[in-house]
C-alpha cells in the first residue's frame, strides 16, 4: 500500500498536523485548550484513515470521539476547572525530575519502535508492491467521479460483525448499558442519593410495598 | 541505534540512498503511519506521566487508544493488499476500542466530577489520602 501522488502530500499534512496538535495537548497551559487541539489531533487521525481506505472507521470516529467524547470532555472541564481559573495559574506540570524521566522514558519508546519499523521496513515496501494491490485496485468499482474506488469495507466490516463478531458485539452493548448505569450512578450529588434511599427523617426504614387494611399487599 | 545513525551514513554515503529515502518519504508506505502511530503513542505516554490536572491525563489516554487504533487500521489496508483473509478484522478491532474508550471517558469523568465535588481538585498529586 504505497501512497504517491496528492495522496502522499495529505499524508504529509495529516500526519504532522496530528503530531504537532497532540504535542500542543499534552504542553497546553488551559484544559479548554487541550481539548480543542485534541480534537484537531483525532479529525487529522480520521483523515489519515480515509487514506488508507478505512472511511467507515473515519466517520465513526468523528461521530463518536470528536461528536460525544470530547463534548463530554469539554462539559467536565467546564464544570470542574472553572473555579481553578480563579485561583490564578497553577502549576501545570509535576516536577521536574518526574518530567525528566517521563520525557526520558517516552524517547527511549520512540528510538526503540523506529529501530523495530525501520528494521522490517523493506519487508512491508517489498509486500506491498506485490499483486495483491494490483488486484484490489482491479476489483474495486470506482466512485461517481470515476478517480476514486469505492472500498467495500462497511459491508465488510458488517458481515464480519455479525458472521463471526455476534458475541463481542453484544458484550460491547453490555459494556455501554454498564458504563451508562456507572456514570449516571457516580455523578450523582449527596441530596439524590439521600432521597433515593428508603428512609425516613430518623434514618428509620419506610415499606414501599403498599398494603391495605387487612395486612395483605393492595389489590391482591 | 539503526534509526539514529542511519541518517548521518545516508549523508556520508552519496546519492544513491539519498535517493531511497527521497522515494520512501515521497510514497509513503505502511512503515510512516507506523511511526506516526508510535510517535503519537510516545505524545501520549509523555502527558499521561507528566501533567497534573486529571483531564489532560484523560485527553492523553485517548491519544494512546488513537495510536493504537491508526496501527491497526494501517495493518488491515496492509493485509488486504497483500491477500489476506482476515484483513477487515483490524476496523472491526478498531470499532471496539472506539467502543471501549467511549465507555471508559464516561466513567472516568464520572469518577472526576465526584471526586472534585469530594475534595475540590482536579490534580493528581493533590489526591494522596492513602499515601504512606
Amino acid at each position: 500500500m504505497v501512497l504517491s501522488g496528492w495522496e502522499s502530500v495529505f499524508f504529509w499534512v495529516f500526519a504532522l498536523t496530528a503530531l504537532v496538535a497532540g504535542l500542543l495537548t499534552v504542553m497546553a497551559q488551559n484544559a479548554v485548550h487541550s481539548a480543542m487541539f485534541l480534537i484537531s489531533t483525532l479529525v487529522s487521525v480520521a483523515a489519515l484513515y480515509v487514506l488508507l481506505g478505512a472511511e467507515f472507521i473515519a466517520g465513526v470516529q468523528i461521530l463518536v470521539y470528536v461528536g460525544g467524547v470530547m463534548v463530554l470532555f469539554l462539559f467536565v472541564i467546564m464544570l470542574v476547572n472553572v473555579s481553578a481559573e480563579e485561583h490564578g495559574r497553577e502549576e501545570l506540570f509535576n516536577s521536574p525530575a518526574q518530567v525528566t524521566t517521563a520525557v526520558v522514558f517516552a524517547a527511549l519508546l520512540v528510538f526503540g519502535l523506529f529501530y523495530a519499523i525501520n528494521k522490517s521496513a523493506p519487508q512491508f515496501a517489498q509486500a506491498a508492491s506485490a499483486t495483491g494491490a494490483q488486484e484490489r485496485a482491479a476489483s474495486l468499482r470506482p466512485g461517481e467521479t470515476g478517480v476514486s474506488k469505492i472500498s467495500e469495507d462497511t459491508q465488510k466490516i458488517g458481515g464480519s460483525l455479525f458472521r463471526y463478531g455476534g458475541l463481542p458485539f453484544e458484550i460491547a452493548s453490555v459494556l455501554l448499558l454498564v458504563a451508562i448505569v456507572g456514570s449516571v450512578l457516580l455523578a450523582r450529588t449527596g441530596k439524590q442519593e439521600l432521597s433515593s434511599d428508603n428512609t425516613d427523617a430518623e434514618g428509620e426504614y419506610v415499606s414501599t410495598v403498599e398494603t391495605d387494611a387487612g395486612g395483605d399487599v393492595a389489590g391482591t | 541505534m539503526n534509526s539514529l545513525i542511519t541518517p548521518a551514513f545516508i549523508l556520508l554515503q552519496g546519492s544513491s540512498t539519498l535517493d531511497n529515502m527521497k522515494q520512501s518519504l515521497q510514497h509513503p508506505d505502511l512503515s510512516k503511519f507506523l511511526i506516526i502511530g508510535a510517535l503519537l503513542f510516545a505524545i501520549g505516554v509523555a502527558g499521561v506521566l507528566v501533567r497534573r490536572n486529571i483531564i489532560v491525563i484523560f485527553m492523553s489516554i485517548e491519544l494512546i487508544l488513537n495510536a493504537a487504533n491508526l496501527n491497526f487500521i494501517a495493518f488491515s489496508r496492509y493485509l488486504q493488499d497483500t491477500g489476506n483473509v482476515n484483513a477487515v478484522a483490524g476496523q472491526v478491532f478498531t470499532v471496539f476500542v472506539i467502543v471501549v474508550a467511549a465507555a471508559e471517558a464516561a466513567i472516568g469523568l464520572g469518577l472526576v466530577i465526584a471526586l472534585y465535588r469530594n475534595k475540590e481538585t482536579i490534580f493528581a498529586d493533590k489526591i494522596d489520602l492513602l499515601k504512606w
